[in-house]
């Protein structure tokens, strides 16, 4: 079935949609690739202010709360754009990006960072205040943030990697 | 391109420093998109320290951090993170040295790159002789304003142009 899906004929046209081909050839997808690494670099250099917060190993002086509360906007907006300018040079190419290993390892580990935050969100942070000054954060805390560093890390290894074999 | 960056391809050009950020680009499985990788997590870096501090400095992001004490903490990460990316940079560089120092795009991000640094050295050394330098008076205030709007605008053009090496011929030979 995921076979299917991922062969579907579908894909081609989406590729063939006049705006993907206005992107892909044309300055437009240079300048959405620019802005999708500026973004993406904004994602995980603003999250990593939290995770490395929740490792124990910076800010410490600041609340998890207070940081969380200033930064994961900044992780959103900066991911929505990313998520559009992305999204703007998937349909360029969309057939063979969906059946590129490295691709799918992208979203594969997207979803991973996506569950471990949710995860985080709903499930951990309704306790916070417990341990929102504390320096020595909880192991549950420690491996949260330990595992969205490496996913975002390898969401970014996953994506650079997308270029090299398409 | 001024004369002195063509020299510099041309010094490299087949030297020992080409050779082996070469053999360690087609050798190493993985190399490049893994060098590659570990730049843009440098970039992210920058992005979570200077550019956030220019952020926070102009009223824009985290209001709870203070300035002077927030200058302190995340100017290491930079520095750190720009040592680190003049690491993975070298090895494109060096292995096609023309491809960087023949392009007028990398000429410009060397030209935001070189004033970006600068402030942000400023600002630092500033907020080293005295904590609270950028927030002591109002003149100050809005100095510090000024270098951070500028800074701003610089790395993300760093950012921009480092993308665009690769993408020169749109804007020097456009359809």
């Amino acid at each position: 079935m995921l076979n299917t899906f991922l062969t579907s004929p579908k894909w081609i046209d989406i590729e063939n949609w006049p705006i993907s081909w206005e992107i892909g050839g044309t300055w437009l997808f240079p300048l959405l690739e620019s802005i999708h690494v500026i973004a993406a670099a904004m994602v995980v250099g603003s999250i990593l202010w939290v995770d490395m917060r929740l490792l124990g190993l910076a800010s410490t002086r600041y609340a998890i709360s207070t940081l969380n509360r200033e930064l994961v906007p900044w992780t959103w907006g900066a991911f929505t754009v990313a998520a559009i300018t992305g999204f703007g040079m998937f349909i360029t190419r969309a057939a063979s990006h969906v059946l590129n290993p490295a691709f799918q390892w992208k979203i594969f580990l997207l979803v991973l960072a996506g569950l471990n935050m949710v995860y985080f969100h709903y499930r951990i942070y309704r306790y916070i205040g417990q341990w929102d000054d504390a320096v020595a954060t909880p192991t549950q805390l420690k491996i949260t943030g330990g595992l969205s560093l490496i996913l975002w890390a390898g969401v970014m290894l996953a994506g650079r990697w997308v270029g090299h074999i398409v | 391109m001024p004369e002195f960056m063509t020299n510099i391809g041309d010094l490299l050009t087949g030297s020992y420093l080409q050779q082996g950020a070469l053999w360690a680009l087609g050798n190493i499985p993985g190399f490049p998109p893994i060098i590659q990788t570990v730049h843009i997590l440098g970039i992210a870096v920058v992005m979570g320290s200077i550019v956030l501090l220019d952020l926070r400095v102009l009223g824009l992001a985290v209001p709870s951090q203070k300035i002077g004490e927030m200058t302190k903490r995340v100017m290491p990460w930079l520095w750190w993170a720009l040592a680190s990316n003049f690491i993975s940079g070298a090895f494109f560089l060096f292995g096609r040295p023309n491809r960087y120092f023949n392009n007028p795009v990398f000429g410009w991000k060397l030209s935001f790159l070189i004033p970006a640094i600068l402030l942000a050295l400023v600002f630092h050394v500033m907020c080293k002789t005295q904590t609270n330098y950028w927030e002591f008076n109002t003149r100050r205030i809005w100095t510090a304003k000024c270098i951070a709007l500028v800074s701003l605008g610089l790395w993300i053009m760093v950012a921009m142009a480092g993308r665009w090496i690769a993408y020169s011929e749109y804007i020097y030979f456009p359809a």
